[in-house]
């Protein structure tokens, strides 16, 4: 497969504290990688490092498959980003903070004007961006990293300090990308939600590892929800749908049902009823990020 | 380069840099104009006395000063808004834009330096001063003026890149400048500080053959020696500087 972004056993310690540790990242072109982690888990420090802001205390960063370390210049010419909170010159408008990248980039003038109509921006174009919202500056950040046309796309948590028409705004632009631009994105964010939303592959990051890294299809199996009942004399019932044949758990006088179909737990509680147990609650389990999270780690520990 | 540094100049050419460039000349003007030349008069050239009158704020204080304020002031907007990581994620070299800032304060303190040669005229004019204007002499102190703050631009702009605040490259700068009161009256340490060069090279002395007022050895040990210094400091600080 040709991957656009590969790294090799990446590491960034700060001191002591290793941010980042033996990342393996694989993002292959065409794709919108989701690179999910909680907060401090060491996505903006990998990003940094893709971009060559940050030395990697050891490791290897290929892009476009060149060596980052080489041929940087050649690289960054094809890379557009928007790195963490949106960087911007209070003192300029959105139309001259645009036009000093351009400059450096390269494109012809018409381009700021395509990229400020990408992002929804073209009535603000005149105005400082001192007085902007969180919002106007992050969408101005995207249209910054839209500017050279790039190839590969880095957006550091894109949907920060949009309102929700903004956010389903952005990832309307994003998942459009790849097919109409021939970008490959790669887009963290430390919400599940958003990613489930955008992203065709997932990396999942906690505290500087790599611990999943495949398709959104397989991390939806991981990701997927049981439904939890609540009944009277919960160890009875449970040995009751188990005897029925069902796949059931106990934990705390709570019955979980793992990855069932509605007609699954339909018939459980039909089963559950007519052996006379009295149901109290039927509800689904939200399972946070955290969870999956924590049911990967463990996984990994005991695999 | 270029590209860079029309972006720098863009950049600022939107900001109110216009008052700090004036600010100097002006300093320089009000001595010049408060000056008392009319006990030199038909002793020496009238335009030397002023030159030196108004010398002393500018050379000595508001020249070395202006240099970190500069600095400062080119750094200030990267600094303010994460502008340090979106300019170098750029498909540019660090060294490119260390060396675009510095030559963009280089300009601006040459900038200064042609409106403290108008100042000069100014006030000459305005007290009505009758000798030939010593031009040759003049550019000899504005030029000198100039090369003399390569070194200090080059710290300046190596703590500004290094410090968020305005002021700490500015207590830096101030702690080096006062000093240099004392040591340009030092015929040990004067030649050697760099913080003294600008007035020991904008001080029309007596010709002594060299094309600045300074022996070249000066000229090129201490100013460049401490240019190379201080210069190389903020070039490698900044190629490793995380952002």
């Amino acid at each position: 497969m040709e991957y656009i972004v590969r790294t090799e056993n990446l590491s960034k310690h700060f001191g002591q504290e290793k941010a980042v540790s033996g990342l393996e990242m694989k993002i292959p072109k065409g794709e919108i990688y989701g690179f999910l982690g909680p907060n401090g888990a060491g996505k903006t420090t990998t990003i940094r490092m893709l971009l060559g802001l940050m030395k990697p205390t050891s490791g290897r960063i290929e892009i476009f498959q060149n060596d980052l370390k080489k041929e940087r210049l050649n690289i960054l010419k094809r890379v557009g980003s928007l790195v963490e909170s949106p960087s911007y010159y209070p003192h300029l408008t959105a139309k001259e903070n645009l036009e000093a990248m351009r400059k450096i980039v390269g494109m012809p003038k018409q381009r700021i004007n395509e990229v400020l109509e990408i992002v929804r921006l073209t009535a603000a174009g005149d105005k400082k961006v001192k007085g902007f919202s969180l919002g106007m500056k992050q969408r101005l950040g995207i249209a910054a990293s839209l500017l050279n046309n790039p190839e590969l796309l880095i957006l550091d948590e894109p949907t920060n300090g949009l309102d929700p028409s903004g956010i389903i705004e952005i990832r309307n632009l994003i998942k459009s990308l790849p097919s109409e631009c021939g970008m490959t994105v790669l887009i963290s964010s430390h919400l599940l939600s958003e990613i489930d939303q955008m992203a065709t592959t997932v990396g999942i990051v906690t505290k500087g590892k790599m611990i999943f890294q495949d398709s959104i299809e397989a991390m939806r199996m991981f990701a997927q929800q049981s439904v939890l009942l609540k009944v009277s004399e919960s160890d009875k019932a449970w040995r009751a749908l188990l005897g029925r044949g069902m796949k059931a758990g106990l934990d705390n006088g709570i019955i979980s049902l793992p990855q069932q179909s509605d007609e699954n737990v339909a018939e459980a509680v039909r089963g559950l009823v007519e052996d006379g147990f009295s149901v109290y609650r039927v509800e689904e389990e939200k399972r946070s990020l955290e969870d999956i999270f924590l049911q990967m780690t463990r996984e990994e520990q005991a695999g | 380069m270029l590209t860079i540094l029309k972006s720098e100049w863009f950049k600022l050419r939107k900001s109110n840099i216009i008052g700090i460039l004036l600010a100097g000349p002006l300093i320089g003007l009000g001595a010049g104009i408060g000056a008392d030349t009319a006990e030199a008069a038909g002793m020496m050239n009238e335009w030397y006395m002023i030159l030196i009158y108004m010398n002393l704020p500018y050379a000595v204080l508001f020249l070395p000063l202006i240099t970190g304020v500069l600095a400062s002031f080119v750094c200030r907007y990267e600094h303010q808004a994460g502008g340090w990581k979106q300019l170098l994620a750029l498909p540019v070299t660090r060294g490119k834009v260390f060396a675009a800032k510095y030559v963009l304060i280089l300009l601006l303190v040459l900038f200064i330096q042609l409106f403290y040669l108008a100042a000069i005229a100014g006030a000459g004019l305005y007290k009505g001063i009758a000798d030939p204007f010593p031009a040759a002499i003049v550019w000899k102190s504005i030029l000198g003026g100039w090369i003399a703050a390569f070194p200090l631009v080059a710290l300046q702009l190596w703590m500004s890149v290094w410090f968020k605040s305005f002021a700490a490259p500015f207590a830096v700068n101030v702690v080096f400048t006062l000093p240099s009161i004392l040591a340009m009256n030092s015929e040990k340490v004067g030649p050697y500080y760099p913080w003294a060069q600008p007035f020991a090279m904008m001080y029309p002395a007596t010709e002594n053959g060299d094309i600045f007022f300074i022996p070249w050895e000066q000229l090129i040990t201490v100013i460049g020696g401490f240019f190379l210094l201080f210069y190389l400091g903020g070039y490698f600080y900044f190629q490793r500087k995380a952002v």
